[in-house]
């Protein structure tokens, strides 16, 4: 063995018995003393001398124990235990920084992590599959800035067999199915995908098999159509029991046989769905009955295509590959004529993209919110550094005897540095700790918030910790370490260490020079606090404004309830009876005013539209619903002129229409609408038979759109499923059970109806812009919150070292009003100087918000003047404590003191 | 390091103390009074080793693995840390008692140049 390791793996073994080596090592130098002592009685000399001769040629037994440890011992781990030691100490005799410390820092660190961990699993993480990024994922390009993302059937299948650049082309589509459980139908979340999925994500089933090509074909495979189920469908649908391939389940009345169960690792193609089963695409027709966007040629884009390149191809092989195959797919498409030249004119082809992490819709839309939000938790992150170093900082000058004696003595700067630091990893790794024990928390809360509650658009994302996110908890304790230590520890030990013993308390020389740079840090974080205020109070405004903007019905006390018909037998007028028979079950429910039916929710993103014209007018684009008896009082939209609908408006009594104001000024900028007609494409007329209120269609953000609203009873829709709006007095809780059971009475085939109260519609339908709102506000309050301590903190020390020359000048006749005022000008400064360059900065910041607002100017002169009002009061509020205390300095104390 | 009784000897050089420790070694394990004593005799009471010294390099060579450690009994019947070369030390006692060899020759030759 080399002498080196030999001895550093001695070394290492002495670390773990410290003591026993010092027993033996002060053993060995006692045989040594007694042999002496021996050696010295024979020599003759009288017990006493020789005790003593022996004593003092050893020396100390201590010193001897020293020099062989020394030896045997990491010097460097030595004395880092030692300062970690004496950090704690020093830690734990300041209760007040420390806590105030970790508190900040864990906030700042529980946001970032958060945030980090939304980020992560729906912008990062790869798929759980082999060779992840191969993957891409493939759009439509017509010359449009953005690509389309869905494909029709006839261009799918035209791409599919394209096997000379990709291993493998795959569609899917997220989709809901109702399941027959024992009670009724049940919706189960699912996806429809195609032969190629399975072979291309390459998981290996946990038992049977998975979905193949010969199983995505009209009428499934040779045994009927087949089902792939998740490991948790299993689990708790079929109760994990072991002969799950070849059961049946019932999907929309369909028996399909259940071939294979998927690992839990596998989440599909889509990092925010977690489907429960996975259906072969062949199936819409069954599953989405009575619509078949299967057979729906260029007119159903329901597809969202993907794929896995061959080994050794490149992206920008694949696209070339794309682009050649592009117009041939194009025109067997069998689409019209006109359309397929339209296309062409458009430049059209197919592209592809990378697709590591998958294809989820909900990326575009919350991309930059995310990103909008880590930059918030950033800011504020960073504000809590600057807070606990300047916080250091201070109080690293109240230290400058002891550093500078310490250094007197013989420590090497960079050893009180390191101690220092020390003391701030400490801080750093304490409080990233406590973040990181909040992050599922806060992490949980911010997932639900973006996911948009209950609804049916919501999505589940996995924000289970995972390296990256841990590596970016280190790395922001890390630079948390470096941020708050290295300044106040580098100021701290610098200087002449005369000059510093000799002042001591009372250091009053270059005091310019040395606040130059605390200073510094209390002007960045007054200023990084403005910027977060005004770009909370920013988002706080539009929100308001939004809420404010007008919706043009009352959705406070509405509830939908969703009723699923589609799979039930009834249609055409029974099914209409059958919904009156709901109607007349839910005015006899407990609290319930009124009740009416509607097909588009409002305001939940789906829509429904068609062109019509006044007869020898214009065609105009018309926002269409249709709605039941009493909508427009239950939905409280004014009725201008004209009659609501009632049941006897049937297919029979004529075709009607109710137009919303704009759409009346649109078609009859005459007025006079009542009893006129619109015809649609198809030249089928309309009567208009009132006029009402504008209300908001699809989004919040901008004014009504114009609509049209036609009876129910005549909507020639097949099955339709329609919602009832319900507006009741009082808690609509008891309404859940209610409709359950009226619908097992009425209608028992069909899933329990879906309740989502109005309120939460409207919620979700601005979630983006509640969100960043209320992190925005809530992250400014700590901005606030933080810069207020900070400035408190840093202006007491300071106040604190002073205490002698106020002492005297209050002695030799200083007003006390004088000595506040000198007092709270240090801090008024540095809020004015930090107001003017956060001011600066946040006005030209503030055009990244511009997306995010609505009807609210990102250059609002009274919303920056708000923020900086509050951010001044704030901190005149936190200077002017030890300001009064200050003043309030008795002279006599004071002086004797030092 | 080494403090001779005659100081006109002159120093002697690093490394010379730790060889002397493995020379009185080669002979069986012993404890560290032993080594002192066997130098102080054998250079017939020339050397004198110190204790400040001898202890760090018997720890320092026991660190690096020429030698191994353990208790036994004394001459006296009581517990004693013995010293053994082990075969890493055997090896650096050649080394060493050549290279002090040519070192001393080469001395030699210097001094009676005339």
């Amino acid at each position: 063995m080399l002498p080196a390791i030999s001895a550093f793996l001695g070394r290492l073994r002495s670390l773990f018995r410290g003591r026993r080596m010092e027993s033996e090592m002060s053993e060995e130098i006692a045989f040594h003393r007694e042999r002496l002592r021996e050696k010295y009685l024979q020599e003759g000399m009288s017990e006493k001398a020789a005790e003593r001769a022996a004593r003092v040629r050893l020396g100390n037994a201590q010193r001897w124990q020293e020099r062989l440890r020394e030896l045997w011992s990491f010097r460097i781990l030595e004395e880092l235990t030692r300062d970690i030691r004496f950090s704690l100490r020093l830690l734990w005799k300041s209760p007040g920084f420390t806590a105030v410390g970790l508190a900040t820092l864990a906030l700042g660190v529980s946001a970032n992590t958060a945030v980090f961990s939304l980020i992560n699993s729906l912008l990062l993480r790869p798929l759980a599959v082999p060779q992840a990024q191969q993957m891409v994922v493939l759009s439509t390009q017509e010359g449009a800035p953005q690509p389309g993302y869905s494909f029709c059937t006839p261009f799918f299948r035209g791409l599919e067999g394209k096997g000379d650049v990709f291993q493998n082309v795959f569609a899917f589509v997220n989709d809901t199915l109702q399941v027959r459980g024992e009670s009724g139908n049940v919706n189960v979340h699912g996806v429809m995908v195609s032969g190629q999925y399975f072979p291309a994500m390459q998981v290996k089933p946990v038992m049977g098999r998975y979905l193949t090509p010969a199983d995505d074909q009209e009428g499934g495979g040779s045994s009927g159509f087949a089902v792939v189920i998740s490991e948790d469908f299993w689990k708790t649908w079929f109760n994990g029991v072991p002969d799950v391939v070849g059961r049946s389940l019932m999907i929309a009345n369909a028996s399909f046989t259940v071939v294979g169960v998927i690992p839990k690792s596998f989440t599909g193609a889509d990092p925010t769905h977690h489907p429960q089963i996975y259906a072969p695409l062949s199936a819409d027709p069954i599953i989405d009955a009575p619509r078949d966007h299967l057979h729906g040629g260029t007119h159903a884009w329901w597809l969202t295509v993907m794929a896995r390149l061959q080994p050794g191809v490149d992206l920008q092989k694949a696209n070339a590959a794309l682009q050649a195959v592009s117009t041939g797919v194009l025109h067997t498409s069998t689409g019209e004529a006109d359309w397929i030249k339209d296309e062409e004119q458009h430049h059209f082809h197919f592209a592809a993209e990378p697709g590591s992490n998958g294809f989820a819709y909900v990326r575009s839309v919350f991309r930059k919110p995310l990103l909008m939000m880590f930059g918030m938790c950033g800011g504020l992150l960073l504000l809590a550094c600057l807070n606990l170093a300047s916080l250091l900082l201070a109080r690293g000058a109240v230290r400058e005897r002891e550093l500078a004696t310490r250094r007197a003595l013989g420590a090497t700067r960079l050893r009180l540095i390191r101690q220092l630091m020390i003391e701030s990893l400490f801080l750093a790794t304490l409080g990233t700790g406590l973040g990181m024990a909040l992050t599922p928390i806060v992490g949980h809360a911010l997932a639900a918030m973006l996911s948009g509650g209950s609804g049916p658009d919501s999505m589940s994302l996995d924000i289970s910790p995972d390296w990256r996110l841990y590596g970016f908890a280190a790395a922001v304790a890390f630079i948390a370490a470096v941020l708050i230590g290295l300044m106040p520890a580098w100021r701290a030990t610098e200087g002449d260490l005369n000059e510093q013993i000799k002042n001591g308390q009372h250091a009053q020389q270059q005091r310019r020079q040395t606040r130059l740079i605390p200073r510094l840090l209390m002007i960045s974080q007054v200023a990084l606090a403005l910027i977060l205020v005004s770009g909370a109070a920013l988002l706080a405004t539009s929100l308001v404004r939004l809420y404010r903007s007008g919706l043009g019905f009352d959705p406070h006390g509405v509830v939908n309830i969703s009723f699923s018909m589609d799979k039930q037998q009834l249609d055409g007028e029974p099914l209409m009876e059958v919904y009156r028979q709901i109607w007349d079950g839910l005015k006899t429910a407990p609290g319930v005013k009124d009740v009416s039916f509607q097909f588009v929710v409002p305001l939940s993103h789906r829509g429904w539209n068609g062109h019509y014209a006044a007869p020898g007018g214009e065609r105009h684009l018309l926002w269409l619903n249709s709605v039941g008896p009493d909508y427009f009082n239950t939905m409280r939209i004014p009725l201008d002129q004209g009659r609501g609908f009632t049941w006897s408006d049937t297919k029979s009594s004529g075709l009607k229409i109710i137009l919303n104001r704009s759409a009346a000024k649109l078609f009859f900028p005459q007025g006079g609408a009542i009893g006129r007609q619109i015809v649609d494409r198809d030249k089928v007329a309309y009567e208009v038979v009132a006029v009402v209120g504008d209300a908001k269609y699809r989004d919040v953000r901008g004014p009504a759109a114009p609509a049209g609203y036609v009876p129910m009873q005549q909507d020639s829709q097949k099955k339709p499923s329609l919602s009832a709006v319900v507006r009741v007095d009082g808690p609509w809780q008891p309404l859940v059970q209610f409709s359950r059971e009226l619908t097992a009475r009425l209608v028992p085939s069909i899933p329990a109806p879906v309740i989502r109260p109005m309120d939460e519609v409207v919620d979700t339908s601005i979630n983006t812009e509640r969100m960043m709102a209320l992190l925005g506000v809530f992250f400014a309050g700590c901005s606030l919150l933080v810069t207020a301590i900070g400035l408190y903190g840093t202006l007491s020390y300071a106040t604190a070292r002073r205490t002698n020359e106020i002492g005297i000048r209050i002695a030799l006749g200083a007003q006390r009003r004088r000595v506040m005022a000198m007092i709270f000008r240090e801090n008024a400064v540095v809020a004015t100087i930090g107001c003017g360059a956060g001011l600066a900065v946040a006005v030209s910041l503030s055009t990244v918000l511009t997306s995010f607002l609505y009807e609210t100017s990102t250059r609002d002169p009274w919303i920056f003047a708000g923020a900086t009002f509050t951010l001044v009061c704030v901190a005149s509020a936190a200077s002017l404590l030890p300001a009064v205390r200050a003043s309030w300095i008795d002279p006599m104390q004071a002086i004797r003191s030092e | 390091m080494i403090r001779e009784e005659n100081t006109d000897s002159g120093s002697l050089l690093q490394g010379t103390l730790e060889m002397l420790v493995l020379k009185a070694l080669a002979r069986g394990p012993q404890h560290g009074y032993a080594v002192a004593e066997w130098i102080h005799h054998v250079s017939h009471q020339l050397l004198k080793v110190e204790e400040g010294a001898l202890y760090p390099a018997l720890h320092r060579l026991e660190m690096r693995g020429f030698l191994n450690a353990e208790w036994g009994a004394s001459e006296n019947n009581r517990r004693a840390k013995f010293y053994r070369l082990t075969a890493e030390g055997t090896k650096r006692l050649d080394a060493e008692s050549q290279r002090w060899a040519r070192l001393s020759a080469a001395v030699a030759f210097v001094m009676q140049s005339s």
